[in-house]
């Protein structure tokens, strides 16, 4: 489709805005790792351009016996986890007649909502080998004695913890892909007589391979970024990973933070980006292959489960007691009882101190206001930036669309510090009066495009460029054609997209943390505040509060996709 | 009833020397001078590495100094920020309190003020840095342990008394806190038998390493004892309703913290006022008072400081002259807890 004016300036706006943003964080990422000395940060006066910080890193013995083969492990046992699970779950509540779709949905990404540390001690609080409540059973069925049997202080623990934490993340992007799909290939190879392993390999799978790739690659890099596990769960079994070296490298001993290290260590994160994205683009190549909605209309059918429904329903219920009903049960519980012995009455012991004391405090209510501002704007920036960038990419042959399109994959690779920093460095700088307030916050939050430009382009490469042509023909400009025709037919992809970067962007801390001051408050730095300060009934129920606060943006969600897709 | 609990409590107030000297203190001439200048102001902000150690501050500098009002910003990373803002020329911090250790850089760099604190009736061994911070507190180490798991005949009276079998998978303690109280030890003991001491807990006990609150361990009864957490938190956990008691044992190791004004502090008289108050005798025994960090140096007069000394306990203080080698342990044995060795 040709563009006019209109569309050349938002688009063109688009790829400055996008530049922006990554280049920002990446840039100082690149600097970072090439300034030094030690005990000087990267935009001091007294830095310099030296190999310091990558000699100190990678001349480390300790980085190639144990943190590589570590992360390796933990990432490939996590992300394959995560995947089968999700990918299960996907499929069932949008190819199957499993009953309560709907609810199992929202269910499913409820984990998304609860703050990670939250999520790592309710881990605790199941396996631990002296009190864990599945030990203690364990024990008690088995007559066994001492500690054990299952020690979540362990890899395999490490990697139940992420993999569960990995899920809700996988499925919603995979839903998207799974709705995306028309089913119509299916039935005709099922009318021609194969026999649902056949479809399942020869059909299925090769169609949904670009959208499967996706949410595979997106979650090995945020499984490669994730530190609350390794933090929480991997430090008493003294499992290093990248994460958490990076983590060390960030709070150091002693002295300043080391950034220059931090940064070097974080370089393998975009190399791992790049190597990714090549073998992303190499296996989707061939994109037409995948076209599967054209102007036709379609209505999934569902897949009966039949006699495999019970066991469908045990899966989801397995996964929804360990992942969504332990954490809440630990956040409500500690915020109604604290930590206290509870003992009698559990009504009695029951105390709203803790919701008292955040609703009198004066940080919470504009902490919730600045909230919902950084986390709704940020993400319907990126969202809408990364759909201009997926249409450049797949629609146009702008010079230099690939390399745009490996810039904004790289955003995943930058982790949240650097991009604090960076912001935080940036807008000190600039005399545009944004440091210190909400809008850099928004600023710094919306360097993520990775996520939104994937997702977009997931969805794009499904929607055949006849449409659009024929929106042109009819007389339709580029906006009106965008408008009317594209943005409609991608919305599960870009509600995705929003959803997922709302969530992100709601429980973001370390960006925030970075950046605050008295006037830039969100919910996620006053809930740390409140755990630092060991005030855990508080702590809770501001988490409880935060699950409330999304829980509705994701059933919002579902109803709107379920609406428009019938 | 209520009525005889507050002359109760009033007159233990009176009663404890720290406290006395803190309910006679009254501003002096060059303080009263400096809050009419700072009132103009309005306002002061205040850094400190965690909430609770400024959530209180705001409030009773209220009833002590009305009319100005603390902003309170909790972030351990403070120094970064404050180095940050004064390369860009912009400045937000005008009060800031921290581990002397953890000042340094930014001290190094000139971005502290130098001020007369003796005007306001700091004594100068009270201060650190040529005039550059002034003390508030301590950081006093202990280990806490749960009452119904841990039985009094089986508490430890040395350090070294946790490295008895009998303590195997008992043990929990903080990453950031323990390589820290480890320091100090090698500085009494020698670094080698320090090292030895955490490698036997970490190898042969199997002491838990945490990156938080032991809290919910020793809620959960995953284990009974945290060894290296300090006395303050042991009262919070009590006040969060856990059955725990602290034990001071044969050594006290207590970090040193202190409060700074910023050279370039938006609101420099109100910042010197906050400053200064905070380490008079009434700032440091609401300290004590308010969130249990007291200071117990030489020639404290608080409760804590009374009670570690008839214990017979010997203390070891943070001090500028150790610094350099207690950083180069705190190093060496981060990594022997983390792992990373």
């Amino acid at each position: 489709m040709r563009l006019d004016l209109r569309g050349a300036l938002i688009l063109g706006a688009s790829v400055v805005a996008a530049l922006y943003l990554i280049s920002a964080p990446l840039l100082m990422l690149l600097a970072a790792a090439f300034r030094g000395p030690e005990d000087v940060l990267p935009f001091e006066s007294d830095a310099r351009w030296s190999l310091g910080n990558l000699v100190a890193v990678y001349s480390d013995r300790a980085l190639y016996a144990t943190v590589i083969p570590n992360t390796l492990i933990f990432v490939a046992g996590a992300v394959a986890l995560g995947f089968a699970t999700a990918f299960v779950l996907a499929w069932l509540t949008e190819r199957s007649d499993l009953p309560l779709r709907n609810a199992v949905f929202a269910l499913v990404l409820f984990p998304l909502l609860v703050p990670g540390v939250v999520v790592a001690i309710a881990w605790i609080f199941l396996l631990g080998p002296n009190a864990g409540w599945v030990n203690l059973a364990l024990r008690a069925i088995l007559g066994l004695e001492g500690d054990g049997p299952i020690n979540i202080f362990s890899m395999p623990g490490m990697i139940l913890a992420q993999g569960a934490a990995l899920v809700p993340f996988i499925y919603l992007l995979l839903t998207a892909v799974f709705r995306a799909m028309n089913p119509a290939l299916e039935e005709a190879a099922s009318m021609a007589g194969a026999p649902p392993r056949a479809v399942f390999w020869r059909i299925t799978l090769p169609v949904l391979r670009p959208g499967i790739l996706a949410p595979l690659i997106l979650a090995t890099l945020v499984a490669l970024e994730q530190f609350e596990m390794p933090l929480i769960i991997g430090l008493p079994a003294r499992i290093n990973v990248f994460s958490t070296r990076i983590y060390y490298e960030l709070n150091p001993d002693t002295n300043l933070p080391a950034y220059g290290k931090a940064a070097a260590v974080a370089l393998p994160f975009l190399v791992a980006g790049i190597a990714l994205l090549l073998i992303y683009n190499r296996l989707i190549r061939r994109a037409e292959r995948f076209v599967t909605v054209t102007g036709k209309a379609y209505r999934p059918a569902p897949i009966a489960l039949g006699r495999w429904k019970v066991a469908a329903l045990g899966f989801v219920a397995l996964y929804l007691g360990f992942a969504v009903v332990l954490p809440i049960a630990v956040l409500l519980w500690t915020s109604l009882f604290g930590y206290r012995q509870v003992g009698g009455s559990l009504l009695a012991a029951v105390s709203l101190d803790g919701y008292r004391a955040l609703f009198a405090s004066a940080d919470f209510e504009q902490a919730l206001r600045n909230t919902f501002i950084v986390a709704g704007l940020s993400a319907a920036i990126v969202t809408l930036i990364g759909a201009a960038l997926a249409w450049i990419v797949l629609r146009t042959r702008l010079p230099g669309r690939s390399a745009l399109d490996m810039l904004s994959f790289l955003s995943i690779g930058i982790p949240s510090v650097i991009a604090g920093l960076a912001a935080l460095l940036l807008y000190l700088s600039l005399p545009i009066g944004v440091y210190g307030t909400v809008w850099v916050l928004v600023l710094a939050y919306s360097y993520r495009l990775a996520v939104a430009t994937r997702s977009s382009r997931s969805g794009l490469s499904q929607l055949h460029p006849e449409l659009e042509e024929a929106a042109a023909v009819a007389g339709a400009g580029w906006l009106a054609a965008a408008r009317r025709v594209v943005l409609p037919l991608l919305a599960p992809s870009l509600l995705a997209s929003f959803v997922l970067l709302f969530i992100v962007g709601f429980r973001e801390f370390t960006m925030p943390i970075l950046l605050q001051s008295q006037d830039n408050l969100v919910l996620s730095v006053v809930m740390w505040n409140l755990m630092v300060a060991n005030k855990s009934a508080e702590a809770a129920a501001l988490g409880s509060l935060i699950v409330i606060c999304v829980a509705p943006v994701i059933v919002f969600a579902r109803r709107l996709l379920t609406g428009r897709l019938g | 009833m209520r009525r005889a609990l507050s002359v109760a409590v009033a007159a233990a107030w009176l009663i404890v020397p720290g406290m006395a000297a803190a309910a006679d203190w009254q501003p002096n001439a060059a303080m009263l001078a400096l809050y009419d200048k700072a009132k103009a102001e309005k306002e002061v902000s205040l850094w400190t590495p965690a909430a609770i150690e400024g959530s209180w501050v705001g409030a009773q500098f209220a009833k002590r100094f009305p009319g100005i009002t603390v902003n309170l910003t909790a972030d351990l990373q403070g120094a970064t920020k404050i180095i940050a803002e004064a390369r860009a020329g912009r400045h937000t911090v005008d009060n800031w309190t921290f581990a002397i250790a953890g000042m340094i850089e930014v001290q190094k760099r000139g971005l502290l003020a130098n001020e007369d604190w003796a005007a306001y009736g700091i004594d100068p061994k009270d201060t650190f840095f040529d005039g550059e911070a002034a003390a508030t507190h301590n950081f006093v180490y202990t280990s806490i342990y749960s009452k119904a798991a841990v039985k009094p005949a089986d508490l430890p009276n040395t350090w070294d008394d946790f490295l008895e079998p009998k303590w195997t998978g008992k043990l929990v303690a903080q990453s950031f806190l323990l390589p820290r109280m480890m320091g100090f030890f090698a500085i009494a003991w020698g670094p080698e038998r320090a090292e030895k001491w955490g490698r036997t807990l970490i190898d042969d006990r199997k002491m838990l390493i945490i990156n938080g609150p032991s809290e919910p361990y020793l809620k959960s009864g995953e284990r009974v004892m945290a060894v290296g957490e300090s006395i303050s938190l042991a009262y919070q956990y009590q006040d969060d309703g856990l059955d725990v008691a602290y034990r001071n044992l044969d050594l006290v190791p207590a970090g040193q913290f202190a409060v700074t004004v910023l050279k370039d502090a938006p609101h420099p008289n109100a910042a010197l006022l906050l400053a200064a108050w905070l380490s008079s005798d009434e700032g440091r025994s609401l300290y004590e008072k308010l969130i249990h960090e007291a200071d117990i140096r030489p020639g404290s007069k608080s409760a804590l400081a009374a009670e570690i000394r008839n214990g017979g306990a010997k203390v070891i203080l943070e001090d500028l002259n150790t610094m350099e080698r207690r950083a180069k342990y705190y190093e060496e044995y981060s990594k022997l807890v983390r792992g990373q060795n």
